[in-house]
């Protein structure tokens, strides 16, 4: 791989992650309507499958880092997930920033343990949402999404929210309609794989367009899942890693970036692929390698949309060409750099980039062939490096973070 | 006169109110008066939305009479609201961001005419398109600004 001129604080950065940070287990419950399921429930089976995964016990955990829970609120989301499972871990943190949280999550994992407050940290997010609040009780979430007093009053929702910057960008670059439904189906390609994915049927770019329109230019087939489940996946050093039993995934890369909170505070198309696109860009400079050394690519897919102004960002696609990136079957299992490989939020499960973060490291384990579970093969051969990204609010606050398989060359 | 829609005033009465800081003030006492007033930085360059120091620089507010016109950024039709906004059946709102002469972007409604509703037409939008205020009395409270295309 390519290696660039590290500046004074990415060789900070580097050097924390070369002494090893590692992925050591992942961890993931089924995903839907499951009608039976709190919230705590589901975080302690995600911990449980993770804690498995690696071959520990909850007793070998010494840092627990959470987010949050849209139906059980909480202002001390982690220590009261410690107090549902009965341990009390020396190192403690909720991560709240919207869909950015799980890779902030894996952030925050690194930093305790470089700075000594803990060995083995869980990181674990999930949530009864679909059951819990229904998917009229996430249109409301908008509120959180808006500004208060200005925005929200008006009758904006998070959906066309996103829809005022996507149809800027397509007015911009004329991008079609079709642009936007090949990521979908593109996606369902992948979700049809995945012993897990909420919905399993391969859709057609007519499928998307002839589904509800929901808020211009989205589809009801455009959108995000809302789900119940969680997941949850296991950071300490890649020493601490050798007496577990899983091929650890090194965490390579690391960055955050954003342009605005409110989308009527985004300046333009530009600055905000801008300030997103600086985490990607910030991950793989961190990483030393270039988007064409990526074998994988989870993106976070809110919406349709949503990966087209990231690759672009991240310098996968110049500005403007993501939707034919998409289109010519780039971002297909088998094509130039596959994303999203078990479905994405779109077709998989919305927990964030959780599933985002677990995919990748299944990918680079060698592991993402669910055959066995009534899946498909969704593995991507020989995948070594992994771009995975999350973004909170309406293309707002995001982080990305590169996972490689093999020790980040130092 | 075309008919209000009057569940979805009420609850935007109370969103507003809900949702007001004391920094905005000024800018609802204009709009009853139908003035749309902008924040303003010490340098004389308007910014939105209302904070109690300058945006960037912290520098002292004062409120600057915008001439009420501008051009469409960006819109989505909303064909689905927030729940207390609209209901099933309801037809769509058309949310937009409309960038002020004066240099400032603002989220708003897009209506057909003075009275505020029905909403626009979705099939006559297009980015670029030029507009101005409308006032709608919302609550007794809130006056609220909505652009319509200039004729």
């Amino acid at each position: 791989m390519s290696v660039r001129e590290a500046t004074p604080d990415v060789a900070e950065a580097r050097r924390m992650l070369r002494k090893g940070i590692v992925i050591a287990g992942v961890g993931e419950t089924e995903q839907g309507i499951l009608k039976d399921r709190g919230s705590f429930d589901l975080l302690a089976e995600a911990t449980k499958l993770t804690l498995d995964d690696a071959g520990i016990t909850l007793a070998e955990v010494d840092g627990m880092v959470t987010a949050f829970s849209f139906v059980e609120h909480t202002l001390m989301h982690a220590t009261t997930f410690c107090d549902y499972l009965g341990f009390h871990p020396g190192y403690f943190a909720s991560v709240a920033v919207g869909g950015a949280t799980a890779p902030l999550m894996a952030v925050q994992a690194a930093l305790a343990i470089d700075a000594g407050l803990a060995e083995v940290v869980l990181c674990v997010r999930g949530d009864n949402t679909r059951s819990g609040i229904s998917s009229s009780g996430m249109i409301a979430q908008a509120r959180e999404m808006t500004q208060g007093e200005f925005e929200w009053p008006y009758g904006v929702t998070t959906i066309g929210g996103y829809g005022l910057l996507a149809q800027r960008y397509m007015h911009e670059y004329n991008v079609p309609q079709e642009a936007l439904a090949a990521v979908v189906v593109t996606q369902s390609e992948h979700g049809a794989l995945k012993w897990n994915a909420m919905l399993r049927d391969v859709v057609t770019i007519e499928d998307v367009l002839n589904s509800r329109m929901i808020a211009t230019p989205f589809h009801v087939l455009d959108c995000s899942l809302v789900n119940d489940g969680a997941a949850a996946f296991l950071v300490t050093t890649a020493d601490r890693a050798k007496s577990m039993k899983t091929k650890p995934v090194y965490i390579a890369g690391i960055g955050e970036g954003y342009s605005h909170q409110y989308i009527s505070q985004a300046q333009s198309v530009d600055s905000v692929r801008d300030g997103l696109g600086r985490a990607g860009r910030r991950a793989m400079e961190v990483a030393g390698i270039t988007p064409d050394d990526l074998d994988v690519a989870e993106i976070y897919d809110s919406f349709s949309f949503t990966p087209l102004i990231a690759l672009e960002g991240f310098g996968i696609c110049g500005k403007g060409e993501a939707g034919d990136w998409v289109l010519e079957g780039n971002a297909k299992l088998g094509g130039k750099l596959p994303m999203n490989t078990a479905g994405g939020l779109i077709r998989q499960a919305h927990l964030g980039a959780m599933h985002h973060i677990v995919e990748a490291a299944l990918q680079l384990r060698g592991e993402a062939d669910d055959t066995a579970r009534g899946g498909g093969n969704h593995q991507v051969p020989d995948a070594k490096l992994a771009i995975t990204n999350g973004s909170g609010g309406i293309l707002a606050a995001t982080s990305a973070i590169v996972l490689s398989s093999e020790p980040p060359s130092a | 006169m075309a008919e209000r829609n009057e569940a979805r005033i009420a609850w935007q009465g109370s969103q507003i109110k809900e949702g007001s800081r004391p920094e905005g003030r000024p800018f609802w006492a204009g709009t009853k008066e139908g003035k749309l007033l902008l924040p303003t930085g010490p340098d004389g360059t308007p910014f939105w939305y209302p904070r109690a120091y300058a945006k960037g620089n912290l520098g002292e507010v004062t409120w600057t009479e915008s001439k009420g016109e501008g051009t469409v950024y960006t819109y989505s039709i909303h064909y689905l609201g927030p729940p207390g906004f609209s209901k099933k059946g309801d037809p769509p709102h058309v949310i937009a961001l409309v960038d002020l002469d004066e240099g400032v972007r603002v989220m708003t409604n897009l209506v057909r005419d003075e009275d505020g509703y029905p909403d626009i037409d979705p099939d006559t939008v297009r980015i670029g398109q030029r507009v101005r205020v409308v006032f709608d009395e919302v609550s007794e409270d809130y006056t609220l600004p909505r652009f319509t295309p200039v004729a």
